[in-house]
């Protein structure tokens, strides 16, 4: 990202945030309700351990409780940032407003995917960090000083693949249109990641690892701060979010390039 | 009277008009279709809970018969009235439904029925594939419940099309008022049987949960449905979501009442 995308970002940004900050009244219920979210989204893990034995393949209560944390954050990332943007998207390719934005001289795909930002929402982001925190200190064996170096990297990776297939997928409304669905079930799909992947069947457990890699972006961080991530799955992490994100740029390129504009 | 008579004889053909529209975007509906799917995720955890043993008297193939029973009532309880009227009412398209002689919600209980034929389609495979991963979860089903299964998802449809109705009437008022239906909609998914089958809660939250309307929309089908509940807990089930019914039923036609009086008719 060149200097001059990441100020205009940045401006962008710290204006949503005075927008936001603006209704005061309103932010303050925004952030409650997600507060609340944070707890609500415990509840089904709590539903399943009061009745589960102690481990569940090979997790307990507070190791899954890791996997939600990080679920929670991700979830953050994509309700404040990833998903309002690419709707965006979807919106200016149906107006044919993109004109506006390919004429900025900022490389286009940073500005369709960062140029807004939903405050209140990042909030859940803080609480998947709270729950992490939480479950960190409940572990068994504290994390040393290399896990808790690789898990954020492990997140990194992950948020990076989340984006890469939200792009992909929403860079096809330039061919159909209307995509707004297909985020929905995207984020269906993205639910089975609040569970530990060791609880799923090697065949669902391949498709959520390489197909929807939420596994990746949820499961393995908490695998790293419970020691048990060997090297190659770094690698193999790092890897499937660099696909994801090539990938995705190119699609993106072919799909402005077939850009007709529908308002000329 | 006579506009009662007026909707029963338009009934028909909202219904073909209804389905028309769901054939014209086929594709978009079943994605739509396809977003409720958590009962699968939910069937493939509690699977792996019960690989050691039965909790509670729930062995695999239960979980499997329950989770399949819970996707079908789902389905085929599913309405997007709260959308529509969100939508019409903030944008001022309702004007135009108001004006027809047929009353606007029997145009959106037509849409929602039209779609059952889709849903149909989307969920034979589904159950297949579940039926042939955990066979052993035909065992169970009470063929004697099936009449009351039916009238039960009747009941449910007809509780969660109201509950909408009550939800998108508020927008009269709020111009938009989906943030409040996404509030009753995490609280139903938790307590409606949908994360867990009820009799597997916590047991003080289970007494709690008896006494909320979320059961009526999707747990008391599923147990009918699942042969869970046998006798006379499926009469009582079957009253209390008609307790609901008429609840929602008083309350969805004074919302409704007030809110159009209150209508600003956008764009008019």
């Amino acid at each position: 990202m060149s200097g001059r995308a990441f100020r205009a970002i940045l401006a962008q940004w710290r204006a949503a945030w005075m927008a936001a900050l603006q209704y005061r009244s309103n932010f303050l219920a925004d952030t409650l309700v997600t507060a609340l979210w944070v707890g609500w989204t415990i509840v089904p893990l709590w539903f399943v351990f009061h009745r589960a034995p102690e481990r569940l393949a090979g997790w307990s209560y507070d190791e899954s409780l890791l996997v939600t944390g990080f679920f929670m954050m991700l979830q953050g990332v994509l309700e404040a940032l990833i998903e309002p943007n690419l709707r965006g998207l979807v919106e200016h390719v149906r107006h044919g407003t993109l004109d506006f934005v390919l004429l900025k001289p900022v490389d286009s795909q940073v500005l369709v995917s960062f140029g807004r930002v939903v405050p209140a929402k990042a909030m859940l982001s803080v609480g998947g960090l709270v729950v992490v925190l939480v479950g960190i200190a409940r572990l068994p064996v504290a994390p040393d000083l290399g896990a808790l170096l690789v898990a954020p990297v492990l997140l990194m990776a992950g948020l990076a693949a989340l984006y890469g297939l939200w792009l992909l997928v929403v860079s096809t409304s330039f061919w159909f249109v209307r995509v707004d669905n297909l985020s929905y079930l995207l984020t269906s799909i993205l639910d089975a990641g609040r569970w530990p992947m060791g609880l799923y069947r090697p065949a669902l457990r391949a498709i959520l690892t390489f197909v929807v890699p939420v596994g990746i972006m949820t499961t393995w961080p908490a695998l790293a701060l419970r020691g048990l991530m060997r090297p190659t799955d770094v690698a193999v992490s790092l890897t499937i979010a660099a696909t994801m994100l090539v990938t995705s740029r190119l699609v993106w390129r072919r799909a402005v390039a077939s850009y007709t504009s529908a308002s000329s | 009277m006579s506009a009662l008579r007026r909707v029963v004889r338009a009934f028909p053909s909202l219904l073909r008009v209804g389905l028309a529209e769901m054939v014209a975007y086929r594709a978009e509906v079943i994605v739509w279709i396809l977003t409720s799917t958590l009962p699968l995720v939910m069937l493939a955890v509690w699977d792996r809970v019960a690989q050691d043993g039965a909790v509670q008297g729930f062995g695999q193939g239960d979980f499997a018969r329950y989770f399949a029973v819970a996707l079908v009532v789902r389905q085929l309880t599913g309405t997007w009235v709260v959308w529509e009227l969100n939508q019409q009412i903030r944008t001022g398209s309702l004007s135009a439904a108001l004006l027809k002689p047929t009353h606007p919600l029997a145009w959106f209980a037509a849409e929602s029925l039209a779609t059952m034929p889709i849903r149909a389609v989307v969920l034979i495979p589904l159950i297949a594939v579940i039926a042939l991963w955990r066979p052993e979860m035909g065992v169970g089903f009470e063929p004697a419940n099936a009449p009351a299964f039916v009238l039960s998802v009747l009941l449910a449809f007809g509780v969660h099309f109201l509950v909408q109705t009550i939800f998108g009437c508020l927008a009269f008022w709020l111009d938009q008022s989906l943030g409040l239906f996404n509030v009753w909609f995490a609280v139903w998914a938790l307590f409606s049987g949908y994360i867990a089958p009820i009799a597997l809660m916590p047991d003080g939250l289970r007494a709690a949960v008896e006494w909320l309307p979320f059961r009526a929309l999707l747990g008391i089908p599923v147990e009918i449905g699942a042969g869970l509940a046998t006798g006379p807990a499926v009469w009582s089930g079957l009253l209390v979501q008609l307790s609901w019914l008429a609840s929602c039923a008083v309350l969805a036609a004074f919302v409704w009442r007030r809110g159009v009086l209150r209508y600003g008719a956008v764009g008019a």
